[in-house]
């Protein structure tokens, strides 16, 4: 969000630490049992942390457990699993005060605000925002903001909308047409505008996006519940390993293993890693689409974007600038340039589009004068979808039509062969022919030309090496659209569409099990936007459109779609290159630990299983600590990855699972080794420093010491 | 090098059965889906005459519930029968000088066991069974469970061409898996080992009593032992297994009996792809099981043989017979030629693996059912790592399929470590002194360690169905019959069940074509993916065992 952006740098320097301090607090805060149990991996953790913390403090009431009791070992492990857990804590907490910063700054923008409400007599009374309902009606006049979400029934004016989408130029909303809507927060810099209110406080899009990036809205997506499923299951699994291991050491005399080792290896097993950042890829996922100014309606709808099949795009200001200009006039056989260029000034003087004021130009170019018209001489036919052609009619009679090649057909006959041909191979080039008849006559042609966005190209291929169909829907004629569809590589044109062509081609798609997006801003896409799977609504479109998509885009840009998509797809990446990472991992861990668990007679290990102690580690005990704290260490080495999620390069899905592979694979596989190899020299360096043999001795007499009078009157 | 020679014959027999596996996988897969088929002209009208004897409707098709509902009623009519059969084979059949019947515990196990191809056995057949009661008790079975196993499994996969939710008619799976696959192939091989010369006397002969030599226990042994491979059974007509000269005389009945267990496993890749229509769907199980399978054999060959320290004493030579009963443990056949509790401590790892993973290539149906669960696992992570909601064959893996994907992953190191553990805890577990020494163990902790190796073993064979054993104890007490009878169960219905269930799921979901952004199985890097997912979780949810067990045995 831009207010984010704008205000978080002020508000952080008025209060350095709290960002900071409140991150502390909320990590410790989530010890507490019921958010533990959300994740049922950290939350065996957490039970085998508070398991290892009584046994460390009071050993006294387990006789099996003290028989190979070595307190500083157990308090090392104990508070290797506390800071595994803080660990966790801390990669979500520092996910949710991403957003909670965003949050906090859009809610500045809302408080103590108030509304002048508009009575039914027109008489106006200041009202606080939260006291107004759907369907009331307030006045905003310049210089003051916009209470809640609205459309502009009444008035036109010019809005800021920068504390909202970022976008510094002023935009205008007027009653009527598709640009009604007005966004709560922002402010009116000229003019005075009447709105309906469309959404109470609590719900406007302020709220939603404050409630999104704050997680409270955050519901576990399907992928994210399968997912833990299989962590859980694996978990469990390893549980009964490490329980019937337990169970059957004790029958053998040279296997010495203390229930702490054994919670040390299972912890060391789990998938502690992915599980540990697990919350905080979700919640940063949807974070990272914040950032867009794209504002999810929810997290799941993030997901879905990751998995999209086909994407529906409109042609105009999505593939193209949206801005037709005119090239060439073509006149009709047996009509003079002139009449034509003449005539074409005439119809478009009052066009205030792009294509008309563009018409007008080229016009005066070839030599047209400019034709002075005076008020109530002249009456205009405005264009509309169903005719397809807009013109004037003069008081004398004259009228003078421009439109699409079919419309001034019906108007005006057939044109002329040649004429027919010209726009035919105007078509074919991806120009526009735009007929223009006067008095049932025709005159010619005026061919209008469509810039392709640049750049687009590139962005449809991406999407296309990701596995993503897009279709371009555009109300052009069949050959036009497939000019621009092979200028821009789109894969499928609709031509000549129909409002409900949209919709349509979403239930056709969707009938194959398909899973469909679209772009739209008008009322007539809000069918459209309601079916399909992820419906992204520009801002500045109607409040049936916003309402009926479950996305909407702040910046009006259509082709957001696809940033949106390669967030979806990176928060799947993201998770399931960590799963990858964390199971290699596990391998060498299970190497690190093992060997030391089975000892000779002679005191050495015994020489099957000392082949699996490929790392050379010589004590079981430091093995054991380095391993789990290497387990431990991993996760905010990770939390980056995590909040900002892997890196993703449209690619094809098996050179991305080859890459993944070997990055997340067998890179987990090596850094395991080489964490526990470089852990366990450190320890060894440390265990001979004569400070940190101070500690430990402290550490292992001093607590006994403390203890003993507590835990006596304590059993 | 005579162990090259040996090496060459069998990767020899090896390509045989892969060149014929590939037309046959591809007939399995007609034959599953109903469509044309190789023997239609005369087999049909006598399947429509089963099924109207049976009351069956080939049409109808069945949802998960019915599936398996008919599934496991087959299973316990089958295992009713059997049970009566073992129970009173003496009150209806003559029995031979000696006979001793089974206790009831016993006659628990022995039906669990050959009521699931599993064919562990606690008994002798030449004490504890007439001649009859061989044929009819453990015969019968030894056709209609892989009957049950291969149709259930063509059922999980049809769930990945169909959208009505239904997975088709058991009835008409289990007839077609015995007129089309099991009872022709049974014949042909029944004939090339009487060729081979296999004794075959039917109506069975009275045995000669216990203590007589292997010629007087003749019967329709080489008829049997066609079945007892072809099904991934392993039991044998006799407790010498296929160590005795009685089934197996020659190397030739040998590398035949090889091939005709390995077929069926290694067909059924093919099978899948038929079945789903896409070709070169095979590749990547295929690949992976190859991988392990050759890898475990390596593994096994290398420290296997060195004179002195291994008790197992080779009829046809290290490699030939090493081979042989490390296919027979990797396709979960079980038969035995060699004594697994002699060999040295890296091939019994080696045989434990291919019992962990239990689908490299493991028995008909079922180990390819468990490795495309596997492969499912590895689509699930896999196609998360790609960005997409992972997906199948167009389908994608709806949370249900995960959640019984999971469960197929974790009930077997359940099923195999919880009864050991209870083994050792309750103290059914004989002391280690009277379990057979072994000639490489100097020390008390390679005694435990093979003890050891010995419970784990015996309850990890009836977890996968295995059937082959160390037999260096005492087994035949009520614990480890009961509690075996258990595993053996647990090892087959629930994953069974489960790949059904998984199968419904998929079959009532809309397919998609796929596009680039489908992970595409059929690749290098997915085989290479599937088969190193496959060998990291079996490591990790067995090596401490492993340590435990075959390991400690070495310099212990």
């Amino acid at each position: 969000m831009a207010a984010a952006r704008a205000t978080a740098p002020e508000s952080s320097r008025r209060r350095p630490h709290t960002s900071t301090t409140r991150v502390l607090a909320e990590s410790l805060r989530m010890f507490s049992p019921r958010r533990e149990y959300k994740h049922p991996v950290m939350f065996t953790v957490y039970v085998l942390f508070l398991f290892l913390l009584v046994v460390t403090l009071y050993p006294a009431p387990f006789p099996d457990i003290q028989a190979t009791y070595h307190p500083a070992y157990y308090e090392a492990l104990t508070v290797i699993l506390f800071l595994t857990l803080w660990f966790s804590h801390l990669a979500e907490a520092i996910a949710e005060a991403q957003g909670r910063a965003q949050a906090d700054a859009l809610r500045q923008v809302r408080s103590g605000m108030r509304a002048r409400q508009l009575a039914a007599d027109g008489s106006t009374r200041w009202v606080g925002t939260d006291l107004l309902r759907v369907g009331d009606r307030v006045e905003v006049r310049a210089g003051e903001a916009i209470p809640l979400d609205g459309d502009v029934v009444e008035g036109a004016a010019q809005i800021d909308e920068s504390m909202m989408t970022g976008e510094s130029e002023l935009v205008t909303r007027e009653s009527g047409g598709d640009k009604t809507s007005v966004l709560g927060g922002t402010r009116v810099v000229q003019g005075t505008i009447r709105i309906r209110i469309t959404a109470v406080q609590g719900q406007s899009f302020l709220d939603r996006l404050i409630r999104l990036v704050e997680g409270a809205v955050r519901e576990k997506s399907p992928n994210e519940l399968a997912l833990d499923t299989v962590l859980a299951g694996f978990t469990i699994a390893l549980l009964v390993v490490v329980v019937a291991f337990l169970y059957l050491v004790t029958v053998f005399p040279y296997v010495h293993l203390s229930v702490g080792t054994v919670i040390a290896l299972f912890v060391s097993l789990m998938p502690t890693t992915i599980g540990a950042l697990l919350p905080a890829i979700g919640i940063s996922g949807v974070n990272r689409v914040a950032k867009t100014n794209v504002i999810a309606k929810s997290g799941r709808a993030v997901e879905t974007a990751g998995d999209l099949d086909v994407i529906i795009l409109d042609k105009t200001g999505t593939i193209t600038v949206g801005n037709r200009l005119a090239v060439q006039f073509v006149p009709a056989p047996e009509v003079a340039e002139a009449e034509l260029t003449a005539r074409a000034m005439l119809a478009s003087s009052l066009d205030d589009t792009p294509e008309g004021r563009s018409i007008l130009r080229l016009a005066g170019r070839r030599g047209a004068a400019s034709q002075r018209l005076e008020e109530g001489a002249y009456r205009v036919v405005p264009f509309s979808a169903e005719r397809k052609m807009s013109g004037i009619v003069l008081r004398d009679g004259t009228e003078v039509y421009k439109g699409s090649v079919k419309a001034i057909e019906a108007y005006a006959g057939p044109l002329p062969a040649p004429l027919r041909q010209a726009a035919e191979e105007a078509s074919r080039k991806g120009m526009t022919p735009l007929a223009l008849a006067a008095n049932q006559r025709v005159l010619g042609l005026v061919l209008l030309k469509d810039v392709v966005k640049p750049g687009i190209r590139d962005r449809l291929r991406e999407l296309r090496t990701m596995g993503i169909r897009t279709v371009m829907c555009t109300g052009d004629n069949r050959l036009t659209a497939q000019a621009i569809g092979r200028e821009s590589g789109v894969d499928e044109v609709i031509a000549e569409a129909k409002p409900e062509t949209k919709l349509e081609v979403i239930e056709r798609e969707k009938a194959q099990g398909r899973l469909v997006a679209m772009t739209g801003d008008g009322t007539n896409d809000a069918p459209a936007l309601a079916r399909a799977d992820v419906g992204l609504a520009m801002n500045s479109g109607t409040s049936a459109a916003k309402e009926a998509g479950n996305m909407v885009d702040l910046d009006n840009d259509p082709t957001k779609l696809i940033e949106i998509v390669s967030i979806g797809k990176q928060l799947l990446v993201t998770r399931g290159a960590l799963t990858t990472f964390s199971i290699t991992n596990d391998v060498a861990k299970y190497f690190a630990i093992i060997p030391g668990l089975f000892i000779a007679a002679n005191g050495g290990v015994i020489a099957g299983v000392a082949l699996l102690n490929v790392l050379g580690l010589g004590s079981p005990e430091l093995a054991v600590l380095a391993t789990v704290f290497f387990n431990a260490i991993i996760i905010p080495l990770l939390i980056p990855l995590a909040l900002y999620g892997v890196r993703f390069r449209p690619k094809s899905a098996i050179d991305l699972l080859r890459q993944n592979l070997v990055l997340y694979g067998v890179g987990g596989l090596l850094s395991a080794f080489v964490g526990i190899w470089l852990l366990y020299q450190a320890l060894l360096w440390l265990g001979q420093q004569p400070l940190w043999q101070t500690l430990v001795h402290l550490a292992s007499e001093g607590l006994p010491l403390l203890v003993p009078h507590f835990s006596g009157a304590f059993w | 090098m005579a162990d090259f020679a040996a090496i060459v014959e069998i990767a020899v027999v090896l390509a045989i059965i892969l060149a014929i596996a590939a037309p046959f996988g591809d007939y399995l897969g007609r034959v599953y889906t109903n469509r044309p088929a190789f023997g239609d002209r005369i087999l049909l009208p006598v399947e429509r005459r089963v099924y109207r004897v049976l009351g069956v409707s080939a049409r109808e098709s069945m949802g998960f519930r019915e599936y398996a509902g008919a599934f496991l009623l087959f299973s316990a009519l089958t295992a009713a029968w059997m049970f009566a059969m073992l129970t009173f084979q003496s009150d209806l059949f003559p029995q031979p000088t000696g006979f001793t019947p089974m206790s009831w515990d016993t006659t628990v196990h022995t039906t669990a066991s050959f009521l699931t191809a599993t064919d562990f056995t606690h008994f002798a057949p030449e004490v504890n069974m007439t001649p009859w009661g061989n044929l009819l008790a453990l015969g019968v079975p030894m056709f209609l469970a892989p009957a049950a196993a291969m149709s259930v499994v063509a059922a999980f996969a049809r769930g990945f061409i169909r959208k009505d939710g239904t997975l088709g008619n058991f009835y008409v799976d289990i007839v077609r898996s015995l007129t089309r696959v099991l009872l022709p192939l049974a014949l042909v091989g029944g004939v090339v080992l009487v060729v081979l010369s296999v004794p075959d006397a039917f109506p069975p002969p009275l045995w000669a009593g216990p203590h007589a030599s292997y010629p007087g226990f003749a019967g329709p042994v080489a008829g049997f032992q066609s079945i007892v491979y072809l099904g991934s059974n392993g039991g044998a007509w006799t407790s010498a297994n296929v160590a005795s000269s009685l089934a197996n005389p020659s190397i030739w009945t040998q590398d035949f009996g090889l091939g005709l267990f390995l077929l069926l496993p290694f067909a059924f890749p093919f099978a899948f792809a038929s079945i789903v229509r896409r070709p070169g769907e095979a590749w990547p199980y295929l690949g992976t099981i190859l991988i392990v399978f050759v890898a475990g054999l390596a593994l096994f060959l290398a420290f296997e043989g060195p004179p002195g320290l291994s008790l197992s004493g080779y009829r046809f030579g290290v490699v030939p017979d090493s081979s042989f009963q490390f296919a027979s443990v990797y396709s979960n056949t079980g038969s035995n030629n060699l004594n697994i509790a002699g060999l040295a401590p890296i091939p019994q790892m080696s045989l434990l693996f291919g019992m962990f993973t239990q689908n490299t290539p493991g028995s008909d149906g079922v180990g390819f059912g468990t490795l495309l669960v596997f492969a499912l696992l590895a689509i699930f992570i896999g196609g998360l790592m790609v960005g997409r909601t992972p997906e199948y064959l167009g389908k994608r893996i709806s949370l249900t399929s995960v959640k019984w994907t999971a469960l197929i992953l974790l009930y077997h190191p359940v099923a195999i470590l919880i009864p050991t553990a209870a083994a050792y805890i309750g103290g059914f577990v004989p002391s280690t002194s009277s379990f057979a020494t072994v000639p490489f163990c100097a020390g008390s902790v390679c005694s435990n360690a093979h003890a050891f190796t010995s419970v784990l073993y015996e309850f990890t064979s009836e977890a996968a169905n295995n059937g082959s054993g160390m037999s260096s104890f005492h087994d035949v007490t009520p614990f480890f019959n009961l509690v075996g009878a258990a595993v053996i169960l647990i090892g087959r219905f629930l994953p069974m069940v489960a790949m059904l269930k998984i199968g419904s799921e998929f079959a009532r979901s809309n397919s998609l074509p796929p596009g680039p952004g489908t992970l595409e199985t059929r690749s290098l890097t997915f085989t290479l993916y599937l088969t190193l997912l496959l060998i990291v979780i079996s490591a990790l949810l067995f090596l401490p065992v492993i340590a435990l067990g075959p390991l400690s045995q070495i310099g212990g």
